[in-house]
């Protein structure tokens, strides 16, 4: 029995991975997913976007350490950031009800200047395949995951900004650490 | 079994034969593995462990072609790791689901997880690492007639490790944006959306004997319903949500026929630089589960949160606030604030302040006319005046953390905590601890590439014994993380528990990540909670030895 499992596990896993590397198809960001934004408005993603520029999407948590480190390493460069390459942030915060309503507080009282929605259900989450957070993914304008990171050291930032860069110029980065 | 099996692998082989004909469609997942070798240590509640490996493995599939999604979940514990339940030994396809969405409504067949509101009457939720899964099995079927209006409904029965509990949850919500429905409101600066649940439990009949030896008649519907609002206006927010629960009795209140209540109220105001959140709560037999005999943490339809800061380390965590179901009243005040840079106090890079209340009380309860004990099986249990607190302390914390960068490459956080802790949340007996907390956590930017970060926690107690579970007495910790780019952290920490059970708990971790695959691998003695290291927050279990975990999602 447990071996029929572990082999039918595998063979759907290969599967998986068979159908990804035929295609070759990049990802996209799941365009069906309700969240909310701090005023308590449900948007759906697919109004997730930046002009057909690239933007990132970073997954937090008002519990998260590293996730408060990796939103306000940004904001002290997020002005930079944004005159040179017009990159936007989205941070979707995965707090339940515990710490929902702390979230739009804290967003304004840190100063982020980031589009924030909280996805309390974490519908988002679930479809995005995000396990731990922080998770941080780049967008490319077509709505395309290009690169997908989890965890948050300083320094980080840089190689970030510098993927976003690669991708406005059209260069390929999936296979970039 | 078997034959579930091979159906379902057919049914995902088939789907994805047909999606490829209809154009692509994408295959998505991810997963996670968690073993431990484990030695014996009564310190941390590992038993002898005879099976010396312990693991365990989860991994979610996921297709998604246009509207249409449909996923499973394999899992195993063999045998499960330790802290959780034994009944989860065994591996299989634990959840399945089909669903399928246009602009107007939404399906979904099989395992799903959604809430009402806060979730007061009604919340499937997981979280793999804590063990904790009361994923639905039935339908669920969302309607959005039109733009502002969101109408949910749902049968079905709730996971119970590999089987599913006995009682029948149907549900039925609604959601209005006012500001949506009605034209004049649409640029309005004031945002009011509306909401109302409703949630119905059956569960067959059973045999509970009161003192006396008669048999309770008990009721085989139980509903609840809960009204809620959020308004924002401009930097205001307000929300609350009252809920109400009819007679259920059951093992969590003593089987008594008292009906529940709960009720959270939440205030904020913020504008750059300055966020505050007031929050208030009042719950009152509000323990809601499938099944009226069921204890421990499986099984519950709803969802009440904690009122009070989660916090992150270690030593903080230590004794964290726990919703007492039965009744509880509380309170919480929250501040950030930032300080600009160029002021006196905001140096040269600004500093962050954050600050927190939070005070959890019992609530009033007095004896019914004729009795003289509080919640007898088979009666009303208790009269309860609303306004009036209880005369229990159960949990108190007042926190400030200060944040600063002291320089280009260096970056200081300070955070004291006062909590006060009453065992009576754990269902146990004995004085309230109260303890000073304090914590230093400093990071500094060697280069572009080496991060170097230490932490120095303190706990002092006012309780200096050894107790069954080795928390009692003080503590100290000291951590020290190496991070070479966001690839690879070496991390060396222990924490030692003097005045108390005099153990230390040291612990040696290293870990690999390459996008968003992670290799951790530890040696030594972890308490379970909140691990946040190598720049990632999750629950571990208790281990002792070596424990190897390998997440990924692609």
């Amino acid at each position: 029995m447990k071996k029929l499992l572990v082999s039918a596990f595998v063979f759907i896993m290969s599967m998986g991975m068979i159908n990804a590397q035929e295609t070759k198809s990049l990802p996209v960001l799941p365009d069906n997913i309700s969240v909310k934004n701090l005023d308590g408005k449900t948007i759906q993603t697919s109004e997730f976007g930046n002009d057909g520029k690239p933007y990132i999407l970073s997954f937090w948590a008002t519990w998260c350490k590293p996730c408060l480190r990796e939103l306000n390493t940004i904001k002290e460069v997020y002005e930079e950031w944004q005159e040179e390459t017009g990159v936007k942030i989205i941070a979707v915060s995965i707090d339940d009800a515990r710490g929902a309503s702390r979230v739009k507080p804290l967003v304004n009282g840190s100063g982020w200047e980031y589009e924030v929605y909280i996805d309390q259900n974490q519908d988002l989450k679930r479809a995005m395949n995000v396990v731990n957070v922080p998770h941080t993914f780049i967008i490319n304008g077509k709505g395309e995951i290009v690169w997908q990171h989890t965890s948050f050291v300083e320094g980080s930032e840089e190689e970030l900004i510098e993927l976003v860069k690669k991708v406005m110029n059209g260069e390929d980065i999936s296979e970039s650490k | 079994m078997k034959k579930l099996l091979i159906m379902l692998v057919a049914s995902v082989f088939t789907v994805q034969l047909q999606a490829q004909s209809l154009g692509g469609g994408q295959v998505t997942g991810n997963f996670q593995i968690d073993a431990q070798l484990s030695r014996q240590d009564s310190a941390i509640g590992a038993e002898d462990v005879p099976q010396k490996l312990l693991s365990n493995v989860f991994a979610n599939l996921l297709y998604t072609n246009g509207g249409f999604s449909a996923g499973v979940r394999f899992e195993s514990y063999l045998d499960p790791l330790l802290g959780f339940n034994a009944q989860y030994k065994g591996a299989g396809i634990a959840n399945k689901f089909m669903s399928y969405q246009n602009d107007m409504f939404e399906i979904t067949a099989g395992n799903f997880y959604d809430q009402y509101g806060s979730g007061l009457i009604f919340r499937s939720y997981e979280d793999r690492n804590l063990g904790l899964d009361n994923a639905m099995m039935g339908v669920n079927v969302k309607v959005r007639p039109m733009d502002g209006i969101i109408i949910k409904s749902m049968v079905g029965k709730q996971r119970y490790y590999w089987d599913y509990g006995k009682g029948l949850v149907r549900g039925i919500d609604g959601e209005f944006s006012i500001n949506s429905l009605i034209k004049r409101f649409e640029e309005s600066k004031t945002r009011v959306t509306l909401g109302a649940g409703f949630i119905s439990k059956y569960e067959e009949d059973q045999t509970i004997l009161a003192g006396d030896n008669y048999k309770l008649n008990l009721p085989l519907n139980v509903g609840a319903g809960s009204f809620r609002m959020d308004l924002a206006h401009g930097n205001w927010g307000l929300q609350a949500e009252y809920a109400i629960k009819s007679q259920d009795p059951n093992v969590l209140n003593n089987y008594i026929y008292k009906g529940g209540n709960a009720l959270f109220v939440s205030a904020s105001y913020s504008q750059k630089g300055l966020g505050i959140n007031l929050q208030a709560k009042r719950i009152d037999n509000m323990g809601f589960k499938s099944e009226r005999s069921a204890t421990g943490e499986m099984l519950y339809i709803n969802y009440i949160p904690a009122m009070s800061k989660q916090h992150t380390y270690a030593l903080m965590a230590l004794y964290p606030a726990i919703t007492q179901v039965n009744g509880e009243m509380g309170v919480q005040a929250d501040v950030t604030y930032s300080i600009k840079k160029g002021t006196l106090l905001g140096g040269k890079y600004g500093t962050g302040i954050k600050m927190n209340f939070s005070q959890i009380m019992s609530i009033d309860k007095q004896p019914l006319e004729g009795y003289t004990t509080i919640g007898e099986t088979g009666t009303d249990g208790y009269t309860s005046n609303f306004f009036k607190v209880g005369d229990e302390l159960y949990y108190q914390d007042f926190n400030i953390e200060i944040s600063k960068k002291l320089s280009k490459a260096a970056k200081l956080a300070v955070t004291y905590a006062y909590i006060a802790f009453n065992p009576i949340m754990e269902n146990e007996h004995g004085d309230i601890h109260y303890n000073n907390v304090f914590v230093a956590d400093y990071t500094h930017k060697l280069n572009s590439k080496n991060v170097l970060r230490g932490e120095l926690q303190w706990l002092k107690s006012n309780i200096a014994y050894f107790d069954e579970d080795k928390r009692s007495g003080d503590w100290l910790m000291a951590l020290v993380e190496w991070n070479f780019t966001s690839a690879f952290f070496l991390s060396v920490s222990d924490q030692y528990n003097y005045n108390g059970s005099e153990e230390h708990y040291y612990n040696v971790s290293v870990g690999y990540t390459h996008n968003t695959t992670r290799l951790q691998v530890g040696y030594g003695k972890q308490r379970k909670g909140l691990l946040c290291i190598g720049g990632v927050c999750r629950e571990v279990p208790a281990s002792n030895g070596l424990t190897i975990s390998l997440t990924s999602s692609f």
